[in-house]
């Protein structure tokens, strides 16, 4: 059979794939703080005798998109947004994690909490808020508030540990946080990062880009299935033309 | 399978989901003390197709390792506890809270529910009572020669009395407050109740501390931004529509292949 086929699969297999990196970014379109991945393919010679014609599709590592997604007012003091580069560190199965999507709140313990993590101080430490009658989160992480005790004194809780990694050194990890691409086990606090407190970042899906990515690669999966049906009846007319009479 | 169809199916449901929010918060922004809902979405796990560093034949290796997200997750709502607009209406058993408190109501059961929602009646018992008829915590009577009624900020509820000269003091107003309100279950008729996430209530007298104060002849009003709600109604809906035509094209996509091999 010709190898045709194989190559033609290769195509339609990234296609696949790449569609369904797409459709999870459109999935994630309203996902507070997510960054957008990008999908990408590598040519990758097969060897073999004849001509080093034969060339299949390889997907290859999926990096995520930077660029800033948009600072929506949301009011609860609770909230953050990063302005400009940066991730927040929370704590996810024993490990440091980062990530852009700041809802945070306090749990019956009085821990800070993103999600079910437990968000991280500058020493890597859990960040436990005593009662307060308001609380706030300053531009540079700093979590203050006026006890329920002590009159209208602030108290300075902690501060957030912001990280500013180099972007193209991060993966996202299986929970969809950011863990550095080396095995490090942390990353150093960065105290340039500022938070804009009642805000959070929208996503920085672009629709437009991947619903055209979508249709383009929808159009280019026919055209490989198309190939192999010139495969198929190619082989079948070899087949014909050397069948006895 | 596609995984695309599957991804496209996750989309739309988060979006169905927030839209049946949107549409609650709309529903209810006339409710007194009304707490809106956020929804919160997360990105579903990611599938780990190929490990960075695996060998892709004898001598090479893949520079970077690949991951596919798998859609996109429904965490829960979050109830936003941000202060409502104030009503002003004169009546003299309506009360606000301004600040972290909450009103304690009696259940039928003998349980403490939490409410927000100061728009108290007398029934015919002389007993404050919320809209449901369920008595307040700590029952206050109010005796039937009652001319005038008074709720201080620190929760002193008091009452003129036919015939004399000086207030009569009848029973104090006790807030409860949560370290964690966004965890408390909301069970309808304006009511809270404490759950494990919420943490255990602690009562106190209101203006001490961090309970907040009470304003006789105001009510909280919902703190449902419309405006804000109308814009996240149409982002949601052209999100869904945008999921739904991923699901289409993933379909065309299977019925091409079946078409033409």
């Amino acid at each position: 059979m010709d190898k045709l086929i194989y190559t033609a699969m290769s195509g339609a297999n990234r296609s696949m794939l790449s569609q369904q990196v797409h459709a999870n970014n459109l999935a994630n379109v309203n996902t507070t703080g997510f960054r957008a991945d990008y999908e990408r393919a590598h040519s990758y010679a097969v060897g073999g005798d004849g001509f080093s014609t034969r060339h299949i599709a390889v997907p290859m590592g999926v990096g995520s998109k930077f660029s800033p997604g948009v600072l929506e007012h949301t009011g609860n003091e609770l909230d953050v947004g990063i302005r400009g580069e940066g991730l927040l560190a929370v704590q996810v199965n024993g490990q440091e994690r980062y990530t852009r999507a700041g809802s945070m709140h306090i749990d019956e313990q009085g821990i800070l909490m993103l999600g079910q993590f437990p968000v991280l101080d500058m020493d890597g430490q859990q960040i436990e808020i005593p009662d307060y009658r308001s609380i706030s989160i300053t531009e540079q992480g700093r979590v203050s508030v006026v006890p329920d005790s002590g009159g209208e004194v602030l108290l300075e809780v902690a501060t957030l540990k912001r990280v500013k990694p180099e972007t193209a050194n991060l993966v996202k990890d299986a929970e969809g946080f950011f863990r550095p691409r080396t095995a490090a086990a942390s990353l150093p606090a960065d105290d340039t990062v500022a938070v804009a407190s009642g805000f959070l970042e929208a996503s920085n899906v672009n629709p437009v880009e991947e619903m055209v990515a979508i249709l383009t690669t929808s159009r280019q999966f026919e055209l490989q299935v198309k190939m192999m049906k010139t495969a198929e009846e190619l082989s079948q007319a070899s087949t014909r033309l050397i069948r006895p009479a | 399978m596609q995984g695309t169809l599957f991804v496209s199916q996750t989309g739309l449901t988060a979006q169905d989901a927030k839209m049946t929010a949107i549409s609650n918060n709309l529903a209810n922004v006339n409710t007194i003390a009304f707490k809106k809902d956020r929804m919160v979405f997360n990105d579903l796990f990611y599938q780990k197709q190929f490990q960075a560093g695996a060998q892709m034949d004898s001598q090479n290796q893949r520079p970077n390792g690949l991951q596919i997200g798998t859609g996109v997750q429904v965490i829960g709502t979050q109830k936003m506890f941000v202060q409502g607009t104030a009503l002003t209406t004169g009546a003299e058993t309506d009360a606000s809270i301004i600040g972290k408190g909450f009103f304690q109501i009696e259940m039928p059961d003998g349980t403490t529910a939490y409410s927000r929602d100061g728009q108290f009646h007398v029934n015919s018992d002389g007993m404050l009572v919320n809209a449901s008829g369920l008595p307040l915590i700590p029952q206050i009577t109010i005796p039937e020669n009652a001319t005038g009624i008074s709720i201080g900020t620190d929760g002193t509820v008091s009452a003129v009395v036919a015939g004399s000269a000086e207030p009569e003091e009848l029973g104090n107003i006790m807030l409860a407050s949560f370290i964690n309100p966004g965890g408390l279950e909301p069970i309808g008729g304006n009511l809270f109740i404490e759950t494990q996430g919420s943490g255990a209530p602690n009562e106190g007298v209101p203006g001490e501390d961090y309970f907040g104060i009470i304003k006789q002849g105001t009510l909280e009003g919902a703190n449902v931004n419309v405006a804000q709600e109308m814009v996240d109604m149409i982002a949601t809906q052209r999100a869904y529509e945008m999921n739904a035509k991923v699901m289409t094209a993933a379909d065309e996509m299977l019925q091409t292949l079946n078409r033409m091999l």
